[in-house]
């Protein structure tokens, strides 16, 4: 069944774009900064991992080095640019514009270091394919299954019974208070940052390595997670992670009827009419 | 001579985009990344019409005007219903989905290989197929819309738009209506960015979907970075110094498939640069 196939690697690809939704609803809420540069983070696990495991890591080290590095571009940013320009009183304009530079430094880097072209992670077991009933899905597709869920349950967990979980939901609440409270909103920030940075490395590696990887792919999933980060209802993770399946699941089972190069052109328009019939999202909190 | 020409009047050209991007993102305060798809639109209308001759180069332009504002409207009114960071997501969608038009619609855009040999631009039985002719009417063209962007800036809708960007919430307490001032400046912004992408058709003979892609979106943001917001001198310094700017790589030993990427890089870090020391450009004010 075509149809299965179709909505199986959808949903395989929602969970990937829900972590990416997810962790930037994160950083979203607590920094209140439209990370845009989220999308190069993204895009250098990718090639980290690429690049680790052409120079002979085995894969799953190469992941692990992986996250070590985006923690730390993510880190650098917040604490070199957006830090620095908050620190400023800068509007949110001016942070908006630095991220979409950082962005595009990212992306053009990868692309001047390892050549636009596509690029395939050299690792045997990606063609592997599993049968569940009719359904048959690859050994990347089920590890990025399985370990997007067990992020988006991690962060959920983390978010909300650790102190340091807690903490970062109290300066979202309230920046200011946190503030004089001694919660110390800009290292916060930070750490939100390195985590949120570091678990998308998992399915930038993962989603690499199943379809290959190219600098500016980044983008568009980057577009559908904030577009399910909108119409999932603001703030809302589990919203968020729930309409990036729903929205991935769309994408691929649509190419029955319509053909591919306009799928993310049906994608948005669909955002555009949700916009418009329910501004606040699917899975809006109503006000207590 | 036609070297330096030619350099001037796309200079020119991106003159009259930068006002555009200047009113909506230096003044209004609406971050867009699909400048460049507007601008696309201008070009493909003027393109379209004058090639397959069914329209004079006038009434084209004028049909591109009118096009280019409708779109920005219709890219603005859903992103006016929710507020602020929400319209980057929208312009982001818009910019996507226009190059997706542009690449498929083959038929009618030509697809990835674009449109070739659009007739230059004629005006009054004459053809502007020289540098030094076309230099008159997009000279004369620019002129008249920098003119315009200065009186805009300093009438009451001048002052309306600058102050929406300061304070909406402020202008709406004094009973002023938000919603028309953001349709007025999208269909404003869009009628520049027509002008622009119009001329360029008409200019360059060639257009296809790689010259307004997101990359030239963000070419034309960190013109206004750079040059300045909110200024006439902003939208017309930016420009000049980022169009010089590959002819300035192309003298440089760069491979030819890495010198894309590094001048997007520089842009990026120009983004990044100008936010971080000198958010009001080189002539431009506090963004």
């Amino acid at each position: 069944m075509l149809f299965l196939d179709l909505l199986a690697d959808g949903v395989v690809t929602g969970c990937a774009v829900g972590v990416v939704a997810v962790t930037f609803t994160m950083i979203y809420s607590t920094t209140r900064v439209f990370h845009v540069a989220h999308a190069g983070i993204y895009t250098v696990a990718g090639y980290s991992t690429w690049f680790l495991t052409t120079r002979g890591l085995p894969f799953w080290l190469a992941i692990i080095c992986s996250i070590a590095v985006c923690a730390a571009v993510g880190a650098l940013i917040q604490h070199q640019l957006y830090t620095r320009l908050a620190r400023r009183d800068a509007p949110p304009l001016v942070l908006l514009i630095a991220s979409l530079g950082a962005l595009v430094v990212i992306q053009n880097l990868m692309a001047a270091l390892f050549s636009p072209n596509i690029l395939q992670i050299p690792a045997d077991w990606r063609v592997l394919t599993v049968g569940i009933g009719s359904i048959r899905l690859s050994m990347p597709q089920i590890l990025l299954a399985v370990s997007s869920l067990v992020i988006f349950a991690g962060l959920l967990a983390w978010s909300r019974y650790t102190s340091l979980g807690k903490r970062t939901r109290a300066v979202a609440a309230n920046e200011f208070l946190a503030e004089i409270t001694r919660l110390e909103p800009r290292r916060v920030y930070i750490t939100v940052m390195a985590i949120a940075s570091g678990v998308l490395a998992v399915p930038g590696s993962l989603t690499a390595l199943d379809h290959g990887l190219q600098p500016y792919t980044g983008t568009l999933v980057l577009l559908t997670a904030t577009i399910a980060m909108i119409a999932g209802g603001m703030g809302n993770l589990f919203g968020a992670f729930v309409t990036s399946v729903i929205l991935a699941a769309l994408q691929t089972t649509s190419t029955l009827v319509i053909p591919g190069q306009w799928s993310i052109a049906a994608t948005f328009g669909l955002f555009v009419i949700l916009m418009i019939v329910a501004p606040t999202g699917l899975f809006a909190r109503r006000p207590r | 001579m036609n070297f330096f020409l030619s350099y001037l009047a796309i200079a020119e050209i991106y003159a009259l985009a930068s006002m555009s991007t200047n009113l909506l993102v230096g003044v209004t305060g609406i971050f867009s990344v699909s400048q460049g798809a507007i601008f696309g639109i201008g070009a493909y209308t003027v393109g379209i019409l004058t090639l397959n001759d069914w329209a004079s180069f006038p009434v084209a332009m004028a049909a591109a005007l009118i096009l280019c504002a409708l779109t920005n409207l219709a890219v603005a009114l859903p992103a006016l219903r929710i507020a602020g960071d929400y319209f980057v997501v929208t312009s982001f969608g818009i910019q996507i989905a226009a190059t997706a038009v542009f690449m498929n619609l083959t038929d009618i855009t030509g697809g990835a290989s674009g449109l070739a040999g659009v007739p230059p631009p004629n005006v009054f039985g004459r053809d502007l197929d020289e540098p030094g002719a076309f230099i008159l009417l997009s000279s004369i063209v620019l002129a008249a819309a920098a003119l315009f962007f200065w009186l805009v800036l300093r009438s009451p809708f001048g002052r309306l738009i600058n102050a929406i960007r300061e304070d909406e919430l402020a202008v709406t307490a004094a009973g002023k209506s938000v919603l028309a001032a953001k349709v007025g400046v999208s269909a404003l912004s869009g009628m520049f960015v027509g002008l622009a992408g119009g001329l360029y058709a008409g200019f360059l003979s060639f257009i296809d979907p790689g010259s307004f892609d997101i990359d030239a979106s963000i070419l034309l943001l960190t013109m206004i970075v750079v040059g300045g917001a909110r200024t006439l001198a902003g939208s017309l310094i930016g420009p000049a110094l980022l169009t010089a700017l590959p002819q300035v790589l192309s003298v440089l030993p760069i491979p030819s498939d890495a010198a894309g990427p590094l001048r997007q890089i520089l842009y990026g870090l120009m983004l990044i640069a100008f936010m971080l020391f000198r958010p009001q450009g080189i002539a431009g004010r506090r963004l």
